[in-house]
């Protein structure tokens, strides 16, 4: 076994301490439990894990079975594993990467935290601990645990099955990142051994990044969870049996099919919500598991979500799972919000949160989405992460838009609104052009580029893709997207053909500058004009409207690199329209216009339409200043120095 | 005693009234500097919205993605005009020290004082005023020092305690009794600067020490009139700010300016209203300690 003389000091005493789990016998095959409905997916795995929750030292000890089903039509004999909470630890890569990205995030030894494998068996060729080797196929760093691969002795043919049998120890950070616990709030994902992914003909399995999340196959999982009597579970999946036991404990059986990973919650102080919602393949349970403190905001939890299976199930396809768990994390381990596990969603609010901050909303939106783009669209989020964040982020708009009134879908308070799309906008006005939203999750130049291009640009790609190609067959693509390629894991270019398709569009010239190039989107109206086409006269006649002659410039300029064909609208003063359509491929252009009217403004993309134009304000031009904007906001500004000026002569 | 507190603030109420040439030239001030301030922004501005068809968004309503975008162009870029306006602020505070004593020698003499005679008042008291101000902030290190470990001990309680509202409710209560310790103070440093008006007294240890006793020795009576004008402040502050938000509409620039400069001039008159009980107070029941003060001075 590779790795530093810690690692294999920890590995033995864990194989010495659990040697009951491994004896020199090969482990006996045990059939994992049949399919209890027609599959949705292709399993490839079946995860049967044994855990128990030690509340006072926060760590995990359990069994994992693993059956694992070579349908890769090659002999395996290399399998690979994800140790994710082994990122938790100060030498590890995510860590140093949040450390390069952010020079104050400081390091907290509460936020320590570690899995251990401390037997290893496969069935029929015995005890593998030993064999175990740590890998760092992303950066070589030699102090990041979060993969290791083994060895078999001999490979699993196409078409059989392995199992394998590990007993592991995990401990819990304090939450820092998606996972961990909270007082007696425990958030547990990423915390089992995962196998990795047979992918493209090669193993794909990263080590845990900052920025990057999972990708992992479909399959079962029948998890039985050990845990305080006084806890209240939540978890993917459908809980079919809980027991006490005599030591106090109580033990939860939780069943769940064709979902690629499993995470849970448990908690004394949960409040427990529930209602259902009626899809077009069936009932589903909503199970909110709200913080004390929250309770009274599961009405606008409740409205989102439903409002969001509504729409989803009716734009894109069914949810076909019976049950949707919410967790609200209670204060102070907000780190363990907004984040997305198959059937179970953690949400994220506080006591104070104002009606009009639809925050809330917004965060469970976002998850929900996340179970059609990551859930069943099952793609790489370590390699194209902008095909479920960005696309999610394109349908949070959409859903939000529809929910809400859509200029004040994010913020509608005391007069101010904000809406997402104009939210995520700004986020990509950040960082438009560092990176192409094909970059892998942790490749991209920092983590802030990684949000801003994986998520808000993809978002304002499909945003101008659907000015392009219009909103109903944007719809009808991502509708056909899903349909085709549920429970699988399709790729980026899938995703592109299947537009271009349900579209009947060559949107090649598209592709080649939003999605894998990094030009920057920049349209101008330079100049307006218009002059009296007798400007030379020495004794003009004077000016009338609606008979004096002008001629009339628009100069359209593009000053970004990013070719896209734009309409530009004119507006002159005796109420005439004209647009203009410009294929942009030209550095400018001229309109010119002979008319018994002057200009009023000229504007690029009247419709709004093309989100990725990184400043709105260039699009148009007036001929006559209009100053009343510019005075509103003079006056608040003048106002707040008032203000600020009495208040520090307080001090005088 | 209660109807005899109650007769200052209404006489300094009074007393502002009849001075309100003081309340009108702060307020001009004031305007007038942040106008200055607000001048470059306006500007700035102008380049970019007047033209735009995008500053509709701004004028009728206000979209805050679009004002963040605007405020993130280069040719606006706040960060740089923060600290220009910021200067002007500067410049008002400054000001307002100079003008304390000539402020406070008219309301003392209750009349219209000359130029000269308010300009004399402004200089002489000039130097020893921002010597106090020194003293001041020495004396609000503590506070400043016990309002951050207050922010620090609440943001901790807001994340770790098991109940959630305990943060929230310590931050309250620490920046309640921050914001009264402020008053106090600012009290204590107010009595100083009356007294060294109303003495001639130009060292000002001896009048941050008279400003201790005064304010300290008569705690209950200075801190309720102080407690009665604010809370009439802030009765005053409300209305106008309910109608900004609730009943003006985006696009009404002149009458939102309107109820902005009625919400200033409140707050200044509020200032103003403290300054001359303070006054009204010292001479009502000043001269015996300051008799006491001055044996003390010739012995």
């Amino acid at each position: 076994m590779r790795g530093t003389e810690s690692l294999l000091k920890i590995l033995i005493a864990g194989a010495v301490l659990t040697s009951g789990l491994r004896g020199a016998e090969p482990v006996e095959l045990t059939a994992p439990p049949g399919p209890t409905a027609e599959p949705l997916a292709e399993r490839v795995v079946a995860y049967q894990i044994d855990a128990r929750l030690d509340v006072n030292k926060k760590t995990i000890d359990a069994t994992e079975l693993l059956t694992y089903r070579n349908l890769t039509g090659r002999p395996l004999d290399v399998f690979p594993f994800h140790l994710y909470l082994n990122a938790f630890q100060p030498k590890s890569t995510a860590v140093r990467e949040a450390r390069r990205d952010d020079r104050n995030f400081q390091w907290k030894d509460k936020n320590f935290g570690s899995i251990e494998v401390r037997s290893f068996a496969v069935a029929g060729m015995g005890d593998l601990t030993r064999q175990l080797v740590f890998v760092q196929p992303d950066d070589g760093n030699p102090d990041d645990r979060t993969v290791f691969q083994v060895r078999l002795a001999r490979p699993v043919t196409p078409g059989a099955q392995v199992q394998f049998k590990i007993a592991f120890h995990a401990q819990l950070p304090e939450g820092l990142a998606r996972t961990g616990y909270k007082r007696d709030f425990f958030m547990v994902a990423q915390w089992f051994p995962k196998v990795g992914v047979w992918w493209k003909g090669a193993w794909n399995c990263h080590q845990f990044h900052r920025t990057t999340e999972f990708f992992a196959d479909f399959g079962t999982y029948d998890v039985k969870l050990t845990v305080p009597q006084s806890c209240i579970v939540g978890s993917s999946g459908e809980q079919v049996a809980s027991i006490n036991n005599r030591d106090g404990t109580k033990t939860v059986s939780v069943h769940a099919e064709d979902i690629h990973d499993f995470a849970w919650a448990a908690s004394p102080d949960f409040r427990v919500v529930e209602d259902t919602w009626q899809g077009s393949v069936g009932t589903v349970k909503i199970r909110l598991l709200m913080s004390p403190g929250h309770v009274k905001q599961a009405p606008r939890y409740l409205q989102a979500l439903k409002g969001t299976l509504e729409r989803f199930d009716r734009w894109y396809g069914p949810y076909p799972y019976n049950r949707i768990t919410v967790v609200d994390p209670p204060h102070g381990a907000f780190g363990a919000g907004g984040m997305e596990y198959p059937t179970l969603i953690t949400a994220g609010t506080t006591w104070w949160m104002p009606r009009g901050v639809r925050l809330p909303e917004l965060i469970v939106e976002h998850e929900f989405g996340h179970q059609y783009w990551y859930g069943m669209v099952a793609t790489n989020e370590f390699e194209e992460a902008w095909l479920d964040e960005g696309i999610n982020f394109y349908a949070e708009v959409k859903v939000m838009g529809s929910l809400y009134e859509p200029a004040a879908s994010g913020i509608d308070l005391w007069g101010a609104t904000l809406n997402d799309a104009g939210a995520q906008r700004l986020s990509y006005l950040g960082t438009p052009d560092t990176d192409p939203l094909t970059r892998r999750a942790y490749e991209y130049m920092t983590s802030d580029a990684y949000g801003a291009v994986s998520y808000a640009k993809t978002a304002m790609v499909l945003l101008t893709l659907e000015g392009l190609i219009g909103e109903e067959t944007l719809r009808h693509a991502l509708q056909a997207y899903f349909l085709r390629y549920r429970f699988t894991h399709p790729t980026g270019e899938d995703f592109l053909k299947t537009v271009e398709e349900t579209s009947g569009q060559n949107l090649r010239w598209f592709y080649d500058q939003a999605v894998y190039g990094t030009q920057v989107l920049d349209y101008a109206v330079e100049r307006v004009n218009s002059d009296r086409v007798d400007w030379f006269e020495k004794k003009p006649p004077a000016e009338k409207k609606g008979e004096t002659l002008y001629r009339s410039t628009v100069l359209v300029r593009r000053k970004g690199d990013f070719i896209f064909p734009v309409e530009v609208k004119v507006k002159f003063d005796n109420g005439e329209r004209v647009r203009e359509k410009w294929d942009g491929r030209d550095r400018w252009i001229r309109y010119t216009y002979q008319k018994k009217a002057k200009i009023v403004s000229a504007e690029i993309d009247p419709d709004h339409r093309v989100w990725l134009d990184a400043n709105l304000f260039n699009n148009s031009l007036t001929r006559e200043p209009n100053r009343a904007a510019t005075r509103k906001l003079s006056n608040y500004w003048l106002f707040l120095t008032q203000l600020f000026a009495q208040l520090l002569a307080w001090m005088a | 005693m209660g109807a005899s507190k109650a007769a200052v603030v209404r006489a300094a109420a009074r007393l502002v009234w009849r001075r309100q040439h003081i309340l009108w030239w702060i307020y001009a001030l004031n305007f007038s500097l942040a106008l200055m301030g607000t001048l470059p922004f306006s500007l700035r501005l102008s380049r970019v919205l007047d033209r735009s068809l995008a500053a509709e968004r701004l004028y009728k309503g206000f979209d805050l993605t679009v004002f963040i975008e605007l405020v993130t162009q280069p040719d606006v870029s706040l960060r740089a005009l923060v600290p220009g306006s910021f200067l002007f602020t500067l410049l008002f505070f400054v000001t307002m020290l100079f003008l304390t004593g000539g402020i406070l020698e008219a309301y003392r003499y209750d009349r219209k004082l000359k130029p000269g005679e308010f300009f004399y008042s402004c200089g002489t008291f000039f130097r020893p005023f921002v010597r106090l101000l020194g003293l001041l902030l020495i004396v609000l290190v503590p506070v400043g020092v016990l309002f951050g470990l207050v922010q620090r001990w609440s943001n901790r309680l807001a994340a770790d305690a098991p109940w959630e509202m305990l943060g929230f409710w310590v931050q309250v209560g620490g920046t309640m009794v921050m914001l009264f310790l402020f008053m106090v103070v600012r009290l204590w440093f107010d009595m100083a600067q009356v007294c060294a008006v109303a003495e001639g007294e130009l060292r000002m240890r001896y009048a941050f020490v008279r400003g201790y006793k005064l304010t300290f020795g008569n705690f209950g009576v200075l801190i309720w009139i102080y407690l009665r004008i604010l809370l009439a402040t802030a009765v005053g502050l409300v209305l106008p700010l309910w109608v900004w938000v609730e009943l003006v509409r985006p696009e009404w620039v002149a009458v939102s300016f309107l109820v902005g400069q009625a919400l200033v001039l409140w707050w200044l008159t509020a200032r103003l209203w403290l300054r001359a009980s303070e006054t009204l107070w010292y001479q009502e029941h000043g001269p015996a300690l300051s008799a006491e003060y001055l044996d003390r001075l010739v012995a």
